[in-house]
């Protein structure tokens, strides 16, 4: 009796997984308009919704050395308002037709993105086009975001608890590369830089050959097309943006160093690592290690540290991907007092096991589960939907379908090649050891 | 040959785009608004009175359940922090699992398994989620609560309280509630570190059997699931549950200072001020003041383009942002509009909050501000439904709230009807303007003196809510 139940569990759970997979591919159509802007369209009309997004593939990385935080500046100077749009009008029409919007920023892009009931898609389509062709760039719009940008840089880093901690990482793992400085920036440049310097930044980065317009939901793709045709076809195109990365040489010894944070009173003990950027197979390897490091109560160092020596509040491991190299961090929150020293020593030891015994088949199978669950997961909404296909344009070599396809590759990693990218890229030699302190530093 | 044809559809296509006139200088016009239609999910009762939800929705591979005990607002006193950890042990294995054991069995199927005090939540690909659904209850019906476990949860919850200890905006929330709520109440008593080292095993043991019940339980299934599955499965896991019968608290209702007052606490290493302006409310869902306090409240600062928002941050630059809420509950809840500040300008942020509250109590909101809010309580209605448990949600709160069963089909229609006088009223009944406490967290030495300018009576206190005297703060 009870194996026939199995039996039975088994086959409705086969063929209900090989329906909804089905469902579950992102079906989209893209093209170029003649101005270089690259459009893409998922449909969906399970609910009244439709998503508009630009996404600019500019971002901190961007920025010239005494410059910092121009491009996450530029989010916010982008909602001052158009020709067409009158100073702080743009977040009221959004919301007078019922609709959300937001922007952010990060090393490598800017998205901005509205989600409206679906009847405003045009509205949608009119804001982005003029944030695009037009944006009033003028002193009062950069003097009160300055002020705004300051504010959000204390409540945000210098407020809270940790808040520096990723830009401490970034600052010490890369020397050469503009992923040093973050992507607040130093409050300084902004206060310095004139207002020809804002308008040239928004001429050689926020050109339609620099974006992708993504839309996501309740609409009718043809309709859609012409009204993309008519207010962003007449936008000129800028001159080709130009990016060179920047190679680090590689770290040879340990770079060991001590930040003094005043908002905590517990440590946080963390390695880092320089890692291949997001495109690469590597940086998929990686992930899947994070998972068996610290997803869920079973992961090695949540077990270890937390469970069984309860000597950590917390663990963390990531791979902070981003376009052109990957931060990969470990760390730990001592719980009892716990030295940092002794978590760094074991969390040592679990990355000594990654590098010399295989993991096992059954830790192999969990790690392809939790993909399938986190792959489900994103995209469960249009702007989710939206910019998960922008980022495979932007990111993976114009491939707009890496969404589609990730999970089979996740699958065809091996043990063997987990085993070997923590080998080559865990090295105690080539990492940054961050003792992350409560307190303030002492004068020198 | 394909691919071609392909472009020659494109080219009609460009055509056909440069034949439609745009007209940029003002806003399109909306298409016909989209119809909202909104399904009730399947409900039904189990034999021990648990209610379950449940909404098919079968586009994405995978299945949620939410179990929640409509407890309320629990009084703690010298316990306070037990349900928490109580919350945390029922993750620490079973009866039959070690925690171990019991992680795995949740981690190799990519699953999520959470339980709480008030509940659980159990998240899985289709093909997992009996397995996963089952763990839940295992984990609410038969908890390990070894001494072990407690006593690393207790040592966790120490350091973690710890590690709060210089956050301000964690200080902040504990403050506010204390001092709005009073330390006696549920809603105003926390946890230290003495309440938590005085806990024992004992103690979790007799809050778990108090409160972790199927009585005024709520079960929603969402996903990719039908109504007949989700019985049988609601009926096999929970169906046989038995637990103490839950009876909510009913506690007296606590006063507003009787003039505004400000209430300061130090907080040295401070870069920002936490600023709270808080007075208590009694608004419940089913009040008909309900859908003009929404409007009352997002209009004040509901969001991005409400008047705090525009005023401090866009006008002065004093916030990277600053709202407003106004609960609606079966209890006392709160008006709370809050910012952080640089230090600098505490006081003027405050003089703008008072302003801003002061306004909504005197003048009618115009009509832009009125329409506009309506609008975008109709957007966000439609927007909502892209969430498959909205209407879950929807269904729950009815029986929780005692609403009339049409609250939500209706809901736009009461939006609609709300009158700029109908603001006024209710902005004058719960904005409570001479009965504010303005709490702020930050450095005293740079913010006290500019607040005591502003003529109203300045209160010290301490990270505990505890009364400061002046001259020792200095």
């Amino acid at each position: 009796m009870q194996i026939r139940k199995n039996v039975l569990c088994a086959l409705t759970a086969f063929s209900l997984f090989s329906l909804s997979a089905q469902a579950q591919k992102v079906a989209f159509t893209e093209y170029d308009l003649p101005n270089g802007l690259h459009v893409i369209l998922h449909e969906d009309h399970h609910a009244p919704v439709v998503a508009v997004s630009v996404m600019y593939h500019v971002g901190s990385k961007n920025e010239v050395a005494s410059r910092t935080g121009f491009a996450h500046f530029f989010e916010h100077l982008l909602f001052e308002g158009s020709d067409n749009i009158k100073r702080g009008q743009f977040m009221k029409i959004v919301s007078a037709n019922g609709g959300t919007n937001n922007a952010n920023t990060t090393q490598d892009r800017t998205f901005y993105f509205e989600v409206f009931p679906s009847n405003y898609l045009q509205t949608g389509l009119w804001l982005e086009s003029e944030r695009m062709m037009h944006p009033v760039i003028n002193d009062i719009g950069v003097k009160t975001q300055d002020e705004v940008v300051k504010e959000e840089r204390r409540q945000s880093f210098d407020n809270r608890p940790y808040g520096n901690f990723i830009n401490t990482v970034a600052r010490d793992l890369f020397t050469a590369h503009p992923y040093h400085n973050g992507v607040i920036g130093e409050m300084k440049d902004i206060d310095a830089a004139k207002l020809d310097e804002f308008k040239d930044f928004f001429k050689q980065y926020y050109v339609p050959n620099n974006a992708v317009l993504t839309i996501a939901g309740d609409i009718d793709p043809i309709k859609t097309k012409a009204l993309i045709a008519g207010y962003f076809g007449e936008i000129p195109a800028g001159p080709a943006v130009v990016y060179h990365k920047t190679e680090e040489t590689p770290i040879t010894k340990p770079i060991i160093d001590t930040f003094y944070d005043a908002n905590t009173q517990i440590p946080l003990m963390a390695v880092a690592y320089r890692v291949p950027g997001k495109d690469t197979r590597d940086a998929k390897v990686m992930q899947m290690i994070s998972n068996i490091l610290s997803q869920g109560g079973s992961s090695r160092l949540n077990k270890k540290m937390v469970d069984e020596k309860k000597e950590a509040l917390q663990v963390i491991a990531f791979n902070y991907a981003l376009e052109d190299y990957g931060m990969y961090i470990i760390g730990a929150l001592p719980n009892n007092g716990t030295a940092p020293d002794v978590l760094k020593k074991d969390m040592d030891d679990e990355i000594v096991k990654l590098q010399t015994d295989l993991i096992s088949q059954e830790d192999y199978d969990k790690l392809e589960n939790q993909m399938e669950d986190n792959f489900v997961n994103a995209n469960s909404r249009q702007i989710g939907i939206a910019e998960s296909l922008a980022n495979g344009y932007t990111f993976y070599h114009k491939h707009t379908n890496e969404l589609n396809e990730e999970l089979a590759v996740y699958k065809t990693i091996t043990r063997e090649e987990i085993r070997d990218a923590a080998k080559k890229y865990l090295d105690a030699n080539k990492r940054l050891v961050l003792y992350y302190l409560p307190g303030k530093a002492k004068a020198k | 040959m394909k691919k071609l044809i392909l472009i020659a559809v494109g080219a009609l296509l460009m055509q056909y785009a440069q034949a439609q006139t745009i007209d940029r200088s003002q806003q399109p016009a909306p298409g016909p608004a989209p119809v909202i239609s909104i399904k009730d999910p399947a409900t039904f009762k189990l034999a021990n009175g648990i209610t379950v939800l449940v909404v098919e929705d079968h586009r994405l591979p995978k299945v949620t359940a939410n179990y929640m005990i409509d407890a309320g607002a629990v009084t703690e006193g010298r316990k306070a922090g037990v349900l928490d950890i109580m919350g945390s042990m029922l993750n620490e294995g079973t009866k039959t699992m070690t925690k171990a054991q019991f992680d795995e069995a949740v981690d190799k199927m990519g699953a999520n398994v959470n339980l709480s005090s008030s509940g659980g939540f159990a998240s899985a690909l289709t093909r997992y989620f009996k397995s996963a659904f089952e763990l839940m209850g295992q984990g609410l019906k038969d908890p390990a609560f070894t001494q072990e476990s407690f006593d690393k949860i207790k040592s966790q919850d120490l350091t973690g309280l710890k590690s709060q200890a210089k956050n301000a905006r964690a200080i902040a929330a504990r403050v506010t509630n204390a001092l709005t709520y009073g330390k006696n109440n549920p809603n105003g008593e926390f946890e230290t570190e003495e309440s938590i080292q005085n806990l024992t095993l004992q103690d979790v043991k007799d809050f778990y059997a108090k409160y972790v019940t199927p009585s005024r339980g709520y079960l929603t299934i969402t996903g990719d699931i039908t109504p007949a599955e989700a019985k049988a499965l609601a009926t096999e896991v929970l169906g046989s549950w038995k637990g103490a019968p839950l009876a909510l608290e009913n506690n007296p209702p606590v006063a507003n200072p009787a003039k505004l007052e400000i209430d300061v606490v130090d907080l040295p290493t401070a870069v920002q001020s936490e600023i709270n302006v808080v007075n208590l409310v009694n608004l419940k869902m089913n009040d008909p003041d309900y859908f003009p306090a929404l409007l009352a409240n997002y209009i004040l600062g509901g969001g991005a383009q409400s008047r705090l928002f525009m005023n401090l941050r866009e006008k002065h630059g004093f916030t990277y942002g600053a709202y407003s809420s106004l609960g609606a509950s079966r209890w006392q809840s709160t008006f709370d509009a809050s910012a952080s500040v640089r230090n600098a300008k505490t006081d003027s942020a405050v003089t703008q909050f008072l302003v801003e509250v002061k306004r909504m109590r005197t003048e009618k909101v115009s009509d832009e501000e009125l329409t506009n809010a309506k609008a975008l309580y109709n957007g966000s209605f439609a927007r909502g439904l892209e969430d498959p448990a909205r209407t879950a949600s929807f269904a729950s709160n009815i029986l929780i709230n005692k609403l009339p069963a049409d609250f939500y089909k209706t809901y736009l229609q009461k939006v609609n009807a709300v009158t700029a006088d109908d603001i006024l009223r209710v902005a004058q009944k719960y904005m409570d303007y001479d009965h504010l406490r303005v709490i702020i967290v930050g450095s005293g030495p740079q913010i006290l003196d500019g607040l005591k300018k502003l003529g109203y009576p300045v209160n010290l206190y301490d990270k505990y809510a505890e009364p400061v005297a002046a001259a020792t703060q200095k």
